[in-house]
């Protein structure tokens, strides 16, 4: 019942967003057979390429096909590179992930011990370093963050390369070295979200009368906080969490570009000023799944860890 | 208990407020419904004060909101003084609400708390364009000193002085009717004592009808004319107060009053004897009589028959097939 | 409510306005034009003259960085408001109106949440032209989705509170009750959105600029400058460094003014543990000869050291009590009945300075660490809460809490612990006991959580309950059972209970001894019965006769205590009740009266009452009617 409402829901969004994007694309000046045949190209010539592209078609004529191609898992074909683009986003979609999921990590296997222990001893010196190194990191851009990353692990110190990307399928080693600057890069700015969120909801969880009651039945302050207080204080993190998933899907163009990664982000960029439509609409595609899929993971995390939205 | 009927309501010509087989129903999700009051009639004549009490999820607070229309109930009759509130919608509905006021429990939410005192108890006058700056007077009335008060804000005072602007705020607009929701409830019990004698106070000076609501048996007692037991969204019992405590007949009386400490100078069995267990939800009522599943005296019929108000004694009503006669 | 902002705040403040003023003047400011090339070398590193140096090709990297200011500025001011003029409305209107309304708006704003922010703002600047207006509407129509969020969020927070209905009923139309009443609110939380707001679009129109789709060269932005700068970063450091600082310092400063206005409508923030060990001298803890006695509580004393002074929440308790009996503590709020309890278990805020002593069987508890509390809290002293709703945690089962004690106490197995905690479910009169373990907190009834939490607190067997208002967010029929079901425990587990009440009615039937506590100190103290028949102290005197009774006459007048209790940072010289007590003379208000040394009945008043003038009713058959 549920998962069907959302499938539905899923089918909806992606419609109406999909749509939308083919239009504001389409209303854009520049189209793909000046980029494919150059300015000085003949009136005929271009009419012959837009007949073989099928651009001659009506901009809606041209969508429901697109989405009748889709429904069969075509994504279709590359204007341009006349590849199709389903398996360009196969190959970029790995890279990304991975990126993501990494800075997941880095973020959350920060957040969450620091959060619980500036918690703990809130308005002491750890809580306070950690709000100032929080809000130094959230001020950060990413992009500064990023350089000063580079300049001291790679140009200095040359722990790991620059830029490049090994795939995981070539070298697991390689693969491991390439992808923790940016991960780090991006982790930071959301460990300090992530661990700011966890202390103020624990905070707010330890004046709770259960937690009071839990220490008048003497039970240790690290039980208290690891059992009793943790679970419920995680709402708004997970909320968190499944945001910045949803957002980071396209989102991470500017890691990708500052450390030469092969992601979905620098694709759907590198495509939008080659007008390389399809590409372009495949990109979003991928992003408006991801972020309903996200949406329906969060809501299912949730449920496990409260039982109070868990329906009966 | 549990019933429904109109058989104690008094003649139309007698009544300022005329409550007549109230519903009030919402939606409790997943399709389903809470029967918060299921068919409720009462009526109060101009200068009496009626008591509504019953524990939590009776419907009392329900159907003091149905009365203001804040939400109109599902179904049923609200007539003030002749005039049918329920048929009436946007600006007509509006225009009624001067004569009709309401204080709240919680004295601390029920105050804005970016407004000065003198903003939140003028409002009145001022949505209703009366003539005349009253607020000083009404702040005295309500024992406030207008000239330390009315420019401060709400978390500057105590819930008791908080309970007297919300007070001043209702009584400015000189209405006809006063519906109070637990207007003590939140209160120590000495700050209590001085709203429970102001109320009575400003009952007199302003020639007020008052609808008072609590779950303390006592309390209503102190300022009631006449009390209705209600469970579940039914009335059980409607008599004068003196007459209710002395001589309850509803078997869910008998145990409310049997359950306070001291039991009420009256000599009934312990409480344990006359009610058990705990009130079903209001989304699933029990079919019959809605007490029977705590009930002692609950036979078949109770469960197949719902009861109608029927009267027992000198303006005593009850809704029960098998009430306590002494 | 209101709080000390900070003096960080006004630092970020001032520096905002610094940039924020720079940038407005930059025409008028003593230094050269972004794009003028200057005489001297390139590259030179920070002089008098170029106080962040000079660039690659020889620009004045301050005068850059200012009118740089104006593009990041100007974009976010322009897309905050922009985010602001159509998501707050929005918002509150979705808020305000819920049903349809509310549904069409977020279903929108939930598609405009999926669609993809890069693409959007990518595909819109690189084709319609990289000027300040376009990056501008651009990062503001992307901010809206958030506004609706936040301003309707806030919206619906107020929009159920009582003062909306109120202004309802008093007739008041709609618009003016979302001007009046509900817009004056939502102004906090979106003042500190607006700032947080300002940083974010700082960075993404930074962000923008690195990717070369901000506002085009020459015109310099911060994003811009240090893409620029990145090159020569061996070469010149102070380059990309100068735009990246005051970057960096203008989003942080953003992100404190925002923070610190959302903090004023937060909860008071408190760890588990104490911020500092107390600054103040520790209270005087005079030694006392130890009684054999379960529990012995000397001059027990609790103070709060505050902004507004020393709270002395209690002052001076003692009291002891043996095993089989009834404690009951009586007061209005305030009057430090919780504090107490929670002092003479050690679980006071980290704030408290506490004094006196706490003997349990002749061991003093103040001498113990929170490590040696730990056995003695979950072991010997048990404890149960007023509101059940919030006693247990709703996210464990019912069977893990119940469990979680005799496990960690008394190191059962699993199975072991399984089977005493069916017991004593049972025990507490829990149907269907098995089935219980299972359920979560929000399945149950509040008496069925109540009768859970007392399960918890008896599960080692303690020697002392504390119960500290069990009963009051109960409904009386309920209240009833539970208090019957206390008082069984009681006496099977020969315990002794520590309760505390604001009810006379109930401590009279159920309590053996009875203190009454006001302005923190106990003001009269004896047996239940005779406390309640013949009070001395005139404010115990008081409290009896506001209380109203079952068999009062209809419309019986209440005593009035007048005024209320006095602030506990300042009390009164003298008696503390004297401002209120209708005997007071003039010895009152100069000499504080000590507890009479009758140890029978104790009480503390110069002129106490007679203690024949209560009436002689149900009350003081109190403590030997408990059989019920
Ligand atoms: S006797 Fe029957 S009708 Fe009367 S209250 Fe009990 S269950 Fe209801
Ligand atoms: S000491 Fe004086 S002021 Fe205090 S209670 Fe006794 S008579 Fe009243």
């Amino acid at each position: 019942m549920i998962v069907l409402h959302r499938l539905a829901r899923l089918l909806v969004v992606l419609v109406v967003v999909t749509f939308l994007s083919f239009v504001l694309l389409n209303l854009l000046p520049g189209d793909p057979v000046t980029q494919i045949l150059g300015l000085s190209a003949t009136e005929e010539s271009r009419a012959r390429l837009r007949q073989e592209l099928g651009l001659d078609q009506p901009l809606l004529v041209r969508y429901l096909d697109w989405l009748g191609g889709l429904a069969g898992g075509d994504f279709g074909t590359s204007y341009i590179t006349r590849m199709p683009v389903g398996a360009e986003l196969a190959e970029r979609l790995p890279v990304t992930l991975e990126l993501l999921v990494a800075a997941q990590i880095v973020a959350l296997g920060l957040a969450v011990p620091v959060g619980v222990a500036a918690a703990r001893r809130a308005g002491r010196a750890l809580d306070q370093a950690l709000t100032a190194l929080s809000f130094a990191l959230l001020s950060t851009p990413v992009f500064v963050l990023g350089v000063l990353l580079i300049l001291l692990f790679a140009v200095t110190w040359r722990v790991v390369p620059a830029t490049g990307w090994t795939s995981l399928s070539v070298d697991l080693g390689w693969n491991l070295t390439s992808v923790v600057l940016p991960a780090v890069t991006l982790g930071c700015g959301q460990f300090a979200v992530y661990a700011r969120l966890l202390r103020t909801d624990l905070i707010a969880t330890l004046q709770e009368d259960y937690i009071t009651l839990a220490r008048a039945r003497g039970l240790s302050p690290r039980r208290i906080l690891w059992r009793h207080a943790l679970r419920p204080s995680a709402i708004t993190l997970i909320t968190a969490v499944g945001l910045n998933l949803g957002a980071l899907i396209g989102g991470t163009v500017i890691i990708e570009t500052l450390f030469g990664l092969p992601g979905v982000g620098r694709l759907i960029v590198d495509s939008i000023f080659s007008r390389d439509y399809l590409t372009v609409q495949g990109g979003v595609v991928l992003i408006s799944v991801g972020y309903v899929v996200v949406n329906f993971a969060v809501d299912l995390v949730y449920a496990a860890v409260d039982p109070r939205i868990r329906r009966a | 208990m549990a019933g429904s009927g109109t058989a104690h309501l008094r003649p139309d010509d007698e009544v300022l407020l005329r409550v007549e087989d109230l519903v009030v129903e919402f939606p409790a999700g997943r399709g389903r419904t809470v029967r918060a009051v299921s068919g409720v009639s009462f009526d109060l004549a101009r200068g009496e004060t009626l008591g509504i009490v019953g524990e939590s999820g009776c419907g009392k607070s329900s159907a003091a909101r149905a009365l203001v229309q804040l939400p109109p109930p599902r179904s049923g009759s609200v007539r003030l003084d002749g005039l049918e509130l329920t048929a009436l919608r946007g600006e007509a509905l509006r225009r009624t609400r001067r004569r009709l006021q309401m204080i709240f429990q919680d004295p601390i939410s029920s105050l804005n708390p970016r407004r000065r005192v003198r903003d939140i108890v003028g409002e009145g006058p001022r949505v209703w364009q009366l003539p005349g700056d009253r607020v000083d007077e009404v702040l005295e009335a309500v024992g406030l000193d207008p000239a330390t008060a009315a420019e401060r804000r709400p978390h500057e005072f105590s819930g008791g002085q908080c309970q007297r602007i919300s007070i001043a705020r209702a009584l400015i607009l000189d209405p006809e009717v006063v519906i109070c929701d637990e207007p003590v409830s939140a209160l120590d019990v000495s700050v209590q004592a001085q709203i429970l004698g102001l109320l009575e106070d400003l009952k007199d000076r302003y020639r007020l009808t008052l609808v008072f609501i609590a779950h303390d048996l006592a309390v209503v007692k102190n300022v009631s004319d006449r009390i209705l037991v209600m469970y579940l969204g039914k009335v059980c019992e409607l008599a004068p107060s003196a007459d209710l405590i002395s001589r309850p007949a509803h078997p869910y009386t008998r145990a409310l009053i049997a359950s306070i400490p001291g039991g009420g100078g009256l000599d009934l069995p312990p409480a344990d004897t006359l009610i058990s267990g705990e009130p079903p939800s209001p989304v699933d009522p029990p079919s019959g009589c809605r007490f029977r599943t705590r009930c002692p005296r609950a036979a078949p019929r109770c469960a197949t028959e719902e009861p109608h108000i029927r009267q027992v004694g000198d303006d005593h009503w009850l809704a029960c097939h098998f009430p306590v006669k002494e | 409510m209101r709080r000390r902002l900070g003096f960080g705040v006004w630092l970020a403040a001032g520096w905002i306005g610094l940039v924020l003023l720079a940038a407005l003047l930059a025409d008028f400011l003593p230094f050269a034009r972004y794009d003028e090339t200057l005489a001297g070398p390139p590259q030179s590193g920070p002089s008098a003259a170029h106080p962040f140096g000079t660039d690659g090709l020889g620009r004045d990297v301050l005068s850059r960085v200012v009118y740089g200011a104006r593009v990041s500025l100007g974009v976010g001011l322009g897309a905050v408001l922009l985010g602001l003029g159509v998501g707050a409305p929005l918002g509150i209107l979705a808020g305000y109106r819920r049903r349809a309304t509310d549904a069409v708006i977020m279903a929108v704003n939930d598609v405009a949440q999926a669609f993809p922010a890069l693409v959007f703002a990518l595909a819109v600047v690189a084709f319609a032209g990289a000027n300040l207006r376009n990056v501008l509407i651009v990062l503001g129509v992307l901010g809206v989705p958030s506004w609706v969020r936040l301003i309707r969020g806030a919206t619906l927070s107020f929009a159920e509170r009582e003062f909306v209905l109120a202004a309802r009923v008093l007739g008041t139309r709609d618009r003016r009750i979302l001007w009046r009443e509900i817009l004056p609110n939502v102004a906090v939380p979106a003042a500190s959105y607006a700032f947080i707001g300002m940083a974010v679009v700082v960075v993404a129109e930074g962000s923008l600029a690195f990717l070369g789709l901000s506002v085009q060269a020459p015109t310099p932005t911060w994003g811009g400058l240090i893409n620029e700068g990145r090159t020569l970063m061996e070469t010149a450091p102070h380059v990309v460094l100068a735009p990246s600082v005051v970057m960096f310092l203008t989003v942080l400063s953003f992100n404190l003014v925002g923070d610190r206005l959302r903090a004023l409508t937060d909860v008071r923030e408190i760890g588990l543990e104490p911020v500092r060990a107390p600054a103040a001298l520790p209270l005087p803890t005079p030694t006392h000869p130890v009684r054999d006695t379960l529990l012995q509580v000397e001059e027990l004393r609790t103070h709060f050291v505050t902004p507004r002074g020393v709270v002395k929440a209690v002052d001076g308790v003692s009291f002891t009590l043996d095993r089989g009996r009834t404690l009951a503590i009586v007061g209005e709020s305030g009057s430090g009945k919780s504090m107490l309890i929670r002092s003479v278990l050690g679980l006071l805020p980290g704030t408290s300075i506490r004094g006196g002593h706490v003997y349990l069987s002749g061991d003093d508890l103040t001498a113990y660490g929170p490590a040696e509390m730990r056995p003695v809290l979950g072991r010997r002293l048990g404890t149960v809460f007023q509101d059940p709703m919030t006693a247990l945690n709703p996210v464990r089962t019912i069977g893990t809490q119940v469990m979680e004690p005799l496990r960690v106490h008394l190191r059962m197995s699993r199975r072991q612990a399984r089977a005493e905690a069916v017991e004593l479910l049972a025990s507490v009169g829990i149907p269907d006991p098995v089935r219980m373990l299972r359920r979560y907190p929000h399945q149950l009834s509040g008496g069925m959580r109540q009768r859970v939490t007392i399960a918890m607190a008896l599960s080692c067997r303690p020697d002392v309950l504390f119960a500290d208002e069990p009963t009051t967010a109960l409904d009386v029929t309920i209240q009833a059972q539970v208090l019957r079901l206390l008082h069984r425990l009681r006496a099977e587990r020969d315990m002794a209970v520590v309760l505390v009440s604001h009810d006379l009615s109930v401590v009279a039937q159920w309590a053996d001894e009875v203190i009454v506590m006001y302005a923190g100190k106990v003001v009269e103290r004896g047996p239940a019965a005779e406390v309640f028949a013949r009070p001395r102290m005139p404010y115990t005197e008081s409290l009896l006769q506001a209380a109203p009774r079952l068999t009062d006459p209809v419309h019986h007048r209440l005593r009035v205590i007048p005024g209320r209790p006095p602030d506990l940072a300042h009390l009164p010289a003298g008696c503390a009740f004297h401002a209120r007590c209708p005997y007071a003379r003039e010895r009152c208000e100069l000499e504080p009266p000590p507890l009479s040394e009758d140890h029978h009945h104790p009480y503390a008043c110069w002129y106490p009452r007679p203690g024949t003038t209560a009436e002689q009713d149900v009350r003081t058959t109190g403590a030997d009617s408990r059989g019920r």
